[in-house]
Formats: C-alpha cells, sequence, structure tokens
C-alpha cells in the first residue's frame, strides 16, 4: 500500500500560485478558506525560496491526538481526514497543527468557527466515494477516481509533487543528484519523523552520553 | 502647525528605534542570505532556518499566520494538554472527590451542638445571594461542560458513542463560551461585594493553626467569614477567577485574530487554574450542602439560626447583637422573608 505525502521542491517553486487557485476551484473551498498557500522566504532578496504549503497527512498527526471528538482517521494509504458531522468545532486542530492547515469558514465571537476544513489529499471524507454529499462537504475525491491531487498535477514546474513517498523520494533524489543542490526537504521531519537511521544514531549518542 | 509635524516627526523616531532590533534581525537574516548567494550558492541554510523560526514571511494568502511556515509552539501544547495535564488533573479531581467521600464517612454532616434557637438574624442580603447563586450556577455549568471537553473523549465517548457525544460536546463547547462570560462579570460584581469581610485580621492565624476545627470538632471564633471562607474568597475567586476570565477571553474571541501562540498558552493556563479551582469549590460545596448543617439555608434564605451564627462566627454574632439590638433575636415572623421553619 502506498503511502501518501506531499512534497515541495524550493528549487523549483515558482510562486505562482497555481496550487492555490486549483485547490480553490477544484473543491469549491467556501470564501475565507484556503486549504494550500504559499509562503515566500525574505522576498525579493536573493536567494529567496517559495514553499507551497497544506496539511502534511503527518504520521503522528498533532490535530488526531488533540481532537476532543476524536473526528479524524487516517486511511489505509496515510491520508488524515475528518468528518465535518463529528467536528464542533472547538479550534484545537488549528492550535496544534505546526503547518497552519486547519482553517474555519469564521472566526466569531464566542469562539463560533463553524466546521473545520482542510486538505483533504483530494480523497474526500467518510460520504460515499464520489457522492454529491462528499462533495459538498470536502471537495472532490480523486483519490477515489484513481487520479492524485490537483494541485501537485497541475504545478507547472512540478515543485510540487503528491503521491506515495517511496516514488516521490525517488524523483527527488535522482534531481538532487543532477543539480547538486537543494537536498533539503522542507517539513517532512515534522511532518512525518526523522528518518531512521538518524533516529537510531541519535538514541547512540544517548546511550553514549548516559555512560560517560 | 509646525509644532503638530516635530511632535510627530519624534513619535516616528521614537517608533523607529523600538521598531528596530526587530527590523535588524530581519535584515540580518536577509542579508546573510543575499550573502550565501555569493558565496556558497548551493547552500542556502539562511533560508531553512527562516522556516524554523515562527516568524511570519510573504504571501498573498490572507488570514491569521499564514505566512508562517512551521509554528512549533503546537507540539508542546499537545504534548502538555494530552500528557501531565490530563493525568495530573484527572488525578488531583478524583484525589478531591475521595477526599471529600472519606472526610464525610469519617465525620458526617457538621451538626449543630446546642438547639437551634428560632431567632433568626441576616447573614446575607437578596443581592448578595443573588450574585452568589449567578457565579455558582454559571462555575457548574462552565466546570461540567469544561470536563466534558478535556475527558469526555476517555470517559464519556465510549459510552454514548461518536454521535450522540459529538452532540453533547457541541452544546458543551457553546454552552461553555456564552457562560463563560457571565461568570467573569459575576466575579466583577462579586468581588467589591465581599472584600471587606474577606480582608485578613490577625486572629485568622489561630483558625489556620487548627485548620478551623475540622478535624477535632472545635469551633474557632471568627467574624462574618472565617479564614478557610477568606483563603477561598481570595484564592479562587479573585485569583483563579481573574485568570480564568482572562485566558478564557483570549481562547472565547478568536475574532480579535490572536495568534496561535497566546491561544496555547492561554489554553494551557486556563486548564491549571480551572483544575485547581475545581478541586477547591468541591470542598467549598461539600461544606455548604451535605457538610454542614444550616450552611446551606444561609445562603438560599439569607437567615441564619442565632445558635449557628453563636457557634460558627461568633465574633460577627457579638457584633451583630452589638449593632441591632432592637431587630436582632426576634423571631422570623415580623421580617416578611420567607424562611423555612428549623
Amino acid at each position: 500500500m502506498a503511502r501518501m505525502k506531499f512534497l515541495c521542491d524550493a528549487e523549483r517553486c515558482i510562486e505562482c500560485n497555481s496550487c492555490v487557485t486549483a485547490c480553490k476551484n477544484e473543491h469549491e473551498v467556501p470564501w475565507g478558506v484556503n486549504r494550500r498557500r504559499v509562503v515566500t522566504i525574505n522576498d525579493g532578496v536573493p536567494g529567496e525560496r517559495s514553499i507551497s504549503v497544506a496539511c502534511m497527512h503527518c504520521s503522528d498527526a498533532p490535530c488526531m491526538a488533540v481532537c476532543p471528538v476524536d473526528c479524524f482517521y487516517r486511511t489505509d494509504e496515510g491520508v488524515v481526514l475528518h468528518d465535518k458531522d463529528l467536528c464542533i468545532g472547538c479550534g484545537y486542530c488549528f492550535y496544534a497543527c505546526p503547518f497552519g492547515a486547519p482553517q474555519f469558514p469564521q472566526s466569531g465571537a464566542f469562539g463560533l468557527r463553524g466546521k473545520m476544513d482542510k486538505c483533504t489529499f483530494c480523497a474526500g471524507g467518510p460520504e460515499a466515494d464520489g457522492s454529491e454529499e462528499e462533495f459538498r462537504k470536502y471537495g472532490r475525491n480523486r483519490l477515489a477516481e484513481g487520479k492524485l491531487p490537483i494541485c501537485a498535477e497541475m504545478c507547472s514546474t512540478k515543485a510540487l509533487l503528491g503521491g506515495d513517498a517511496d516514488v516521490l523520494a525517488d524523483i527527488y533524489r535522482e534531481r538532487v543528484t543532477m543539480r547538486g543542490k537543494g537536498a533539503e526537504i522542507w517539513g517532512w521531519t515534522t511532518a512525518y519523523g526523522k528518518p531512521e537511521r538518524q533516529q537510531e544514531q541519535q538514541q547512540e549518542r544517548a546511550k553514549e552520553g548516559a555512560k560517560s | 502647525m509646525n509644532r503638530m509635524f516635530i511632535v510627530l516627526e519624534a513619535l516616528l523616531v521614537a517608533l523607529l528605534l523600538a521598531w528596530s532590533p526587530l527590523a535588524a534581525a530581519a535584515d540580518q537574516s536577509a542579508a546573510a542570505q543575499a550573502r550565501r548567494q555569493v558565496e556558497q550558492p548551493l547552500n542556502n541554510a539562511p533560508v531553512w532556518r527562516e522556516v524554523r523560526s515562527g516568524e511570519p514571511q510573504f504571501t498573498t494568502v490572507r488570514g491569521v499566520e499564514t505566512g508562517v511556515l512551521i509554528q512549533s509552539g503546537g507540539e508542546t501544547w499537545r504534548e502538555i494538554r494530552n500528557g501531565p495535564l490530563t493525568l495530573y488533573g484527572g488525578i488531583l479531581l478524583c484525589l478531591a472527590v475521595a477526599v471529600l467521600a472519606a472526610f464525610y464517612m469519617w465525620r458526617g454532616p457538621i451538626k449543630l451542638h446546642g438547639p437551634p434557637t428560632g431567632r433568626m438574624i441576616q447573614r446575607f442580603s437578596f443581592a448578595e445571594r443573588f450574585v452568589h447563586w449567578t457565579m455558582a450556577v454559571s462555575f457548574v455549568i462552565l466546570m461540567l461542560t469544561g470536563l466534558a471537553m478535556l475527558f469526555g473523549k476517555h470517559v464519556l465517548l465510549p459510552l454514548f458513542g461518536y454521535s450522540l457525544f459529538s452532540w453533547v460536546a457541541a452544546f458543551s463547547k457553546n454552552l461553555h463560551n456564552f457562560v463563560g462570560p457571565l461568570f467573569i462579570l459575576s466575579v466583577l460584581v462579586f468581588i467589591p461585594m465581599f472584600v471587606r469581610d474577606n480582608l485578613f485580621r490577625s486572629y485568622d492565624i489561630q483558625w489556620l493553626k487548627k485548620f478551623g476545627g475540622l478535624a477535632s470538632g472545635e469551633h474557632v471564633p471568627s467574624h462574618r467569614f472565617n479564614a478557610g471562607e477568606k483563603l477561598v474568597f481570595w484564592g479562587v475567586v479573585v485569583v483563579l477567577g481573574i485568570v480564568l476570565g482572562v485566558t478564557g477571553l483570549i481562547l472565547d474571541f478568536p475574532n480579535f485574530q490572536q495568534g496561535r501562540g497566546i491561544m496555547q498558552q492561554a489554553s494551557i493556563v486556563h486548564a491549571v487554574a480551572a483544575m485547581i479551582a475545581i478541586a477547591i469549590i468541591l470542598g467549598h460545596i461539600y461544606l455548604g450542602t451535605i457538610g454542614m448543617e444550616g450552611a446551606l439555608d444561609s445562603m438560599k434564605t439569607g437567615y441564619v439560626d442565632e445558635a449557628w451564627a453563636k457557634e460558627h462566627h461568633e465574633y460577627w454574632y457579638n457584633d451583630e447583637m452589638a449593632r441591632q439590638p432592637d431587630t436582632a433575636g426576634q423571631p422570623v415572623a415580623g421580617r416578611g422573608t420567607a424562611v423555612p421553619q428549623a
């Protein structure tokens, strides 16, 4: 089974915001909600980099851990989804998420936020795949149609990749080898944890530290 | 006209000076990045440091903190909330209930030693009782709904199932958010109303030394409120009440576009303060209801029996007797207030 992830290649992103627009259009996302956004670091300075960010579908998802009604679930492909019928709009997922992915249609007085909305990796929600109700609440379910997320699919420079993590890693490794720079994969440590080898090294170092 | 310009200019300069450390930091990072492009074009470390800094960067998407790529505070918030806060908070509340149950089984309700005289004196005015009960009812609602938000997932969800619990949680959340401001209002009215009789006096130390005779059964004289009640007033109503109110308002009004950082911190402080307040107030509720004879009546009707007043608040009883010898000590009937017969 594939493990779905997003990968944004900062060496390639040109800040065209097509992913943002494509997402809004595909899912008919309500006003004020942006499931994806592009952030430019040190804009206008030589060496500036742009990064497209949305829900990263974390391995140990903080939103899922803090939700008081347990409305989140993870699909077999590692996509983190939520049930809007259960969501109470408390905002805890928004406090916990490092990427600022959970969005609310309102931010009213007395904590009236409405139901949380976030990137679904174009995988819909708990309703029947492709149903009208699913589209109304979560947008299109492209994964059920055998397609990958629209943001990554229509990225003109192929900076944003979405799909099976192993395939993404292979593509990225090849790119880094060819261009000889830009090995940093943004956000992966935060979302998916440190690579196993690094974790082992850290543990070994901790053990040695304890001994000495 | 000229003077105005000078004042404006001075203000601008002051603003710039105040702003300069921030501006300098941003400039430094940008300058480091530009320099890196010349010195080591293949190594763009300054950018990656900036990603983890939590500082807002440029984005066309509008909203709260949309320019921040990674906000690390959320992970800390999650660790504290799902870890020690839930665990030790839960233990604290269970302990509080267990201690009260054990005390009730050991000592039973604190009864009057002498027979009631049938003569009543006024302890609380209507306004005082009204404010007390507004605060009490709102506190209990906030306590139950707040506990449902923190512990419901572990306690109620397995019992109710997802659909019903989601409905209960949504109801709890909205009730909590709307009753909260009412609680703050009642606290703000309550404090000036009761502050005079809650100022600490030298003899309060005697009460504290003997712990109010709760264990021995001995009654330590006090004025209108004993040292225990004073501690609850200052600790729970004044300190925790204000802390809960301020942090609650930060969480209750996201329409002011405050960032996640302050809301994470407010949430933790709010929960810790609430847990301590609940543990203490459980003791207050116990003593005010099943724990002590006559205590509930005094807040319900406003009147207490003279025997009760003399036993529990002797100095206050003496004062009342000296202050109004003509009215004090008379039978209830003439006062026109409904008082249940003892």
